[in-house]
């Protein structure tokens, strides 16, 4: 059992890192919010495997509440996005530069 | 045991690797999905059944449904032209592969697992064997409303918040408002 304990670690650094790559190549807006949700993930995975081996508890407590705020940052994602579509913009990043300055 | 560990590990990278280089935005959406399945088969192994449960729900079920939605109603602007191995993807994938090697390191040297699995120094009281004797979701609940009560009260006011500003975005705006 011990011995797994670097795997799950290391395997939330990847998928951490796998979601920053995809936050910053890609250019569709939906897929950098599917990859910040990635790490969130991420984060959630190694909260929760040290809330295992160090016999604690509040690893699960703020996993279950960073659950909770990626499903509201998800509401508001979402919202934000149609908005952005509907007002005559495509979904791609690199097109909204109107704050650049 | 470990043989689990390695299959959910593998399908959870995939769904990763799945989520950034699809083409086709309704592909990465399920990707995610698989990469969520995957996690909630890890979180079971690391006994924590109510949160594998959650995320199958809230995440699998929930959040990713509303993502294909979006999808399927964005679909028109859903498309993308990749940059299939741009200099930045380039660069960005070394960056990913030196995070994760250096992370690699650190915890394979720095942090010493003791020999009954557990963490030198700093162990509390919630062994596994004593959560599952008590139940799982009887200790995250009671942790949640005494200890965690200030974080928990928190996030409910951020679900609200959350509620009313996605009410307020998607309002329809006439013109002259």
């Amino acid at each position: 059992m011990s011995g797994l304990f670097p795997g799950f670690l290391i395997l939330s650094a990847a998928l951490f890192a796998v979601g920053a790559l995809g936050v910053m190549v890609r250019r569709n807006l939906l897929v950098v919010f599917m990859s910040i949700e990635l790490m969130l993930n991420a984060g959630n995975l190694a909260l929760i495997t040290f809330a295992r081996y160090t016999d604690t508890m509040a690893g699960q407590v703020f996993a279950l509440i960073v659950i909770a705020v990626a499903a509201s940052e998800v509401v508001v994602g979402l919202a934000l996005i149609t908005g952005v579509y509907r007002s005559g913009r495509g979904l791609d990043v690199d097109e909204m530069s109107e704050m650049r300055e | 045991m470990t043989v689990v560990f390695g299959i959910a590990a593998v399908v959870a990278f995939l769904g990763a690797l799945g989520v950034v280089l699809s083409r086709r935005t309704l592909y990465s959406a399920l990707s995610l999905v698989l990469n969520m399945a995957a996690l909630a088969v890890l979180f079971l192994l690391l006994d924590a059944q109510f949160l594998a449960a959650v995320q199958i729900i809230v995440y699998a079920g929930a959040v990713m449904v509303l993502f294909v939605f979006i999808i399927a109603l964005l679909a028109p602007a859903a498309e993308e032209r990749i940059p299939r191995l741009e200099w930045r993807v380039l660069l960005g994938g070394l960056a990913a592969i030196g995070f994760t090697v250096v992370v690699g390191r650190l915890t394979l040297n720095g942090i010493t697992v003791g020999a009954n699995g557990h963490l030198h120094g700093g162990l509390g009281p919630f062994s596994p064997q004593l959560v599952n004797a008590h139940g799982q979701v009887q200790t995250l609940g009671e942790q949640l409303f005494t200890t965690f009560l200030l974080p928990f009260e928190l996030t409910s006011l951020l679900l609200l918040v959350a509620a009313v500003g996605a009410v307020y975005l998607s309002r329809h705006r006439r013109a002259g408002e």
